[in-house]
């Protein structure tokens, strides 16, 4: 046991001595979970649009003053479709409408009036939102009587508000890409310098030394995670708890402790930190992919979603949403805490027998 | 001609050298001698115009001050850095290495250029591999086709940075051969750092480095006429004195006979000069009594591949109790490699391991003997962001030794081992003596029955080099640990008490050291020895 806390504070004075690699994790815990709950922006914003008309002008211009900011800009006029389509080739619109000579006319006469949409969609989402957007304007015009009215009611995340789900999901993947890293340092460092090998030979069971160098690695994240929760997700963004938080942090230690046999798994097969930036790209991409943190579980193809039973982060995802703003109970937890408990062990089996073992 | 004013470099606050002044006419070989980080390679890196400094270098008129006005000269100048094969590609072939180097330098393939190169190629004896990939040569080989690569474009200044460090007795002839006939032949000025004392002889002129400073100049001859006066037969004085090994050092006159001086006498010399006395370093006597003719160590052929690479191939060696064993080779021979199949660092791929008369079959088998072992890895492994005395308190720790007997331990080494002063610095800023020193420490914090050092004494100054092989042998004689030692200094042989030569692998020589004089009557040094042994 002393041994376990020789090595534990060793580990953690060296962290704390290698001034980079403090202020790299202040960073991430900071300023990118804050960057991108307020910088990513999936809905459309600031549209450019750019409109031909050959239209008598009047029921055109009702429509086009409904395009207004945030989500548009100001309708710039062209004289023919093929300069629309060279602006939009140009990249200076994004949608082009056309309202042709027959449009008011057939507007009034109800015989399906027709406006032609040109869309730029590069960026697929933000294409789509406009067009959504659009539509509903146009909804105002069409004079329906339909039968049926929505009430939406939005659960869990009352304004729709992109930036609380986007700064959680950033927070969770900063913890799996530090904790990755941050441990395969710790042990790849040492096998650089050698000093692997002595410890090795000291008369130490070498589980207990790996367990401690993980445990020092998982306590600094675990610092990080209290700071960027407190400061940044409570204060800045106002992200609300409808869980409990202590669940939060628990199930969070035991994803940081099967993150870190990510960590040992990376630092086993590599042998400088040049190989650890390429493993962890190799290894960490499919782990958010089929983690569901891009794109939902039930959204992949099938294969992949058996696959995703794979991926650590697939299990504490769900759980944090599921604590953040869900609110659920911890019996109905216990499946992910399970998840990443049978992952993490694996990969400490693996570890201890390719990087701990003398022949 | 080529001629230095004045030439200083520091790189950050540090100085490397400083007031660098000299001449070298054509057709001459300028050797640097000196320990690592007495500024070698930045004297020659700023010749060669690859890092910025301070001062003037003059070359037949031309004078650069910065390494941008050095891009002039530069076809002129051939320059190969520290490092075996490091100009090199693994996956290229000679031929391709040749064409390469030839294509980069802009370089007119006609008749006498092809006859150059050939020429080059048997002087290296490399003309009848042309078809071997550069990563299956040896470290000798690498180095001659390295030194031909850089003499591809005819540079008139040939500047080579430790060509010779790590490559076998042969090979370093072989270069040497290379060397001097392209300076009559070609007429090229020659600068050429070296670690080997024994070296000096070829060359011309000879500028000895310490500490950013050169303490003497002239030829091997000169030199060594200059100390005689210095240097006397092991005794005990009053005066102000330095006594190691067999010789005393002393600058008053002493009224005994003299011993002819070697060019490592230079060092001790010029450190008495300075008035840089050595501690005493010595190692208390252990209470228990020891316990002679236990065989320690007893490996029967043992092998380990690497791919289709034999990196060590049946090799026999026995270490038995209170015994000195120099495990020699050159760079590449397998001495690591063995060392760490001993050490169950690396699996066996053949052959039997008997540690303390005990069978290891796999690590279970070595639980109970850890406590028994040290090791010193190559370059000192210790953690760098951490003091001395942190690190030695850690491994104090882990050997379960408590805290109040660690504060002693670390008190009566570091007093004993003399870095008492550097107990509250980083590892990374001191002296590489004094790192070995207390990595040797943190070694025997256990007391073990043996050690195992890699390559202690590589890199190390000529000063901190006796004085470690004067502790080994304290070490021997008051603790009665065993010792296993691997060098590439073959001159090192003499303070072992026996031998084992290892060459691609193989073992080509095993014997007491003594014998090695009787078998070679002739021989002057080991380095002759073994020389026979390689060929």
């Amino acid at each position: 046991m002393k041994i376990f806390i020789t090595i534990l504070l060793k580990e953690l004075i060296s962290f704390f001595r290698s001034f980079g690699l403090v202020i790299l994790v202040i960073y991430f815990f900071t300023a990118e979970v804050y960057v991108a709950a307020n910088g990513m922006e999936i809905e459309a914003k600031n549209v450019a649009v750019g409109v031909v008309d050959k239209s008598a002008g009047g029921m055109s211009k009702k429509i086009l003053s409904n395009l207004h900011s945030p989500e548009f800009q100001t309708p710039k006029f062209y004289k023919s479709q093929k300069e629309l389509s060279d602006a939009i080739y140009n990249k200076n619109i994004m949608v082009g409408m056309i309202f042709d000579e027959q449009f008011e006319k057939d507007y009034y006469k109800k015989l399906n009036p027709t406006i032609n949409i040109l869309i730029d969609s590069t960026t697929a989402s933000q294409s789509l939102m406009a067009i959504g957007y659009i539509q509903n304007i146009l909804m105002k015009f069409n004079n329906l009587e339909l039968p049926v009215a929505l009430k939406m009611h939005k659960l869990f995340n009352q304004n729709a508000d992109t930036g609380l789900f986007m700064g959680v999901s950033e927070l969770l993947s900063v913890i799996t890409l530090l904790t990755t890293i941050l441990t395969a340092i710790a042990f790849v460092k040492e096998k650089e310098s050698g000093t692997w090998d002595i410890m090795l030979l000291m008369p130490v069971n070498p589980k207990i030394i790996i367990l401690a160098k993980s445990l020092s690695q998982i306590i600094i994240i675990m610092i990080g995670v209290v700071l960027s929760v407190g400061l940044i997700l409570f204060q800045s963004l106002d992200v609300p708890i409808n869980g409990n938080l202590l669940h939060f942090f628990i199930l969070t230690f035991f994803y940081v402790a099967t993150t870190a046999g990510i960590g040992l798994f990376i630092a086993a097969v590599s042998k400088n930190i040049m190989q650890i930036s390429q493993l962890s790209i190799v290894i960490m991409m499919p782990i958010i992919f089929l983690s569901g943190a891009w794109t939902p579980i039930y959204a992949m193809h099938p294969l992949l979603q058996y696959l995703s039973a794979l991926s650590p982060l697939s299990y504490y995802i769900e759980g944090c949403e599921s604590i953040f703003f869900r609110g659920t109970s911890f019996v109905d937890l216990l499946p992910y805490f399970g998840g990443v408990l049978i992952l993490g062990v694996i990969l400490y089996w693996y570890g201890f027998r390719k990087i701990g073992k003398l022949f | 001609m080529l001629e230095v004013k004045d030439l200083a470099v520091s790189h950050k606050k540090k100085i490397a050298i400083k007031n660098l002044n000299f001449k070298v006419d054509d057709g001459k070989i300028l050797g640097f001698i000196g320990a690592d980080g007495a500024g070698k390679s930045s004297a020659l890196n700023a010749i060669a115009g690859v890092i910025k400094f301070d001062g003037e270098i003059i070359y037949n008129d031309f004078i650069y001050k910065s390494p941008k006005e050095a891009e002039n000269i530069k076809l002129n100048i051939g320059y190969m850095p520290q490092g075996i094969g490091l100009v090199l590609y693994k996956t290229l072939t000679i031929k391709e290495h040749l064409d390469f180097f030839a294509d980069i330098r802009d370089i007119k393939i006609n008749k006498e250029f092809l006859e150059y190169k050939n020429h080059l190629l048997s002087m290296a004896g490399l003309e009848k591999f042309l078809d071997r990939r550069a990563g299956d040569l040896s470290g000798g080989m690498m180095q001659k086709l390295s030194l031909v690569c850089t003499m591809l474009h005819r540079p008139k200044l040939l500047i080579l940075d430790e060509p010779t460090t790590g490559v076998d007795p042969l090979s370093r002839i072989e270069l040497w051969e290379i060397l001097e006939q392209s300076a009559k032949e070609f007429n090229t000025i020659s600068i050429i750092s070296t670690a080997y004392m024994g070296e000096a002889s070829k060359m011309d002129d000879i500028l000895l480095f310490d500490e950013g400073e050169i303490i003497a100049r002239g030829n091997s001859e000169q030199l060594i006429n200059e100390i005689k006066p210095f240097v006397y037969e092991k005794t005990t004085t009053d005066k102000k004195h330095i006594t190691i090994s067999d010789s005393t050092y002393c600058l008053e006159n002493l009224e005994i006979q003299h011993q002819k001086p070697t060019l490592e006498s230079l060092f001790f010399v010029n450190a008495l000069k300075k008035d840089r006395l050595l501690p005493k370093l010595q190692i208390a006597k252990s209470k228990e009594s020891i316990d002679k003719n236990i065989v320690v160590m007893k490996a029967t052929k043992i092998t380990k591949k690497f791919g289709d690479f034999y990196a060590n191939r049946n090799v026999d060696c026995e270490l038995k109790s209170g015994e000195i064993l120099g495990l020699l080779g050159a760079n590449g021979a397998g001495k690591t490699t063995f060392i760490k199949m001993l050490l169950g660092l690396l699996p066996l791929d053949g052959g039997e391991l008997e540690l303390f008369d005990k069978k290891i079959k796999d690590s279970d088998d070595r639980n109970g003997l850890k406590s028994q072992i040290g090791y010193v890895s190559q370059h000192f492994a210790l953690y760098d962001d951490m003091t001395v005395r942190e690190n030695m308190m850690f491994f104090a720790s882990i050997h379960k030794i408590d805290t109040k007997k660690s504060v002693q331990l670390i008190d009566s080494y570091s007093k004993e081992l003399g870095f008492e002063k550097y107990l509250d610095e980083m590892p990374k800023s001191l002296p590489l003596g004094i790192n070995q020193r207390f990595s040797l420490a943190v070694s025997i914090l256990h007391e073990p029955k043996v050690l195992f050092l890699d390559e202690p004494t590589s890199g190390v100054d000529a000063i901190a080099r006796a004085q470690f092989w004067e502790l080994l042998k304290e070490l021997k004689n008051n603790r009665g640990i065993s010792i296993l030692i691997t060098t590439h200094y073959m001159s090192e042989a003499e303070f072992c008490d026996r031998v084992v030569l290892l060459k691609d692998g193989e073992k080509i020589a095993d014997d007491k050291v003594e014998n090695f004089y009787k078998k070679f009557p002739n021989a002057k040094s080991f380095e002759e020895i073994f020389l026979e042994y390689y060929k």
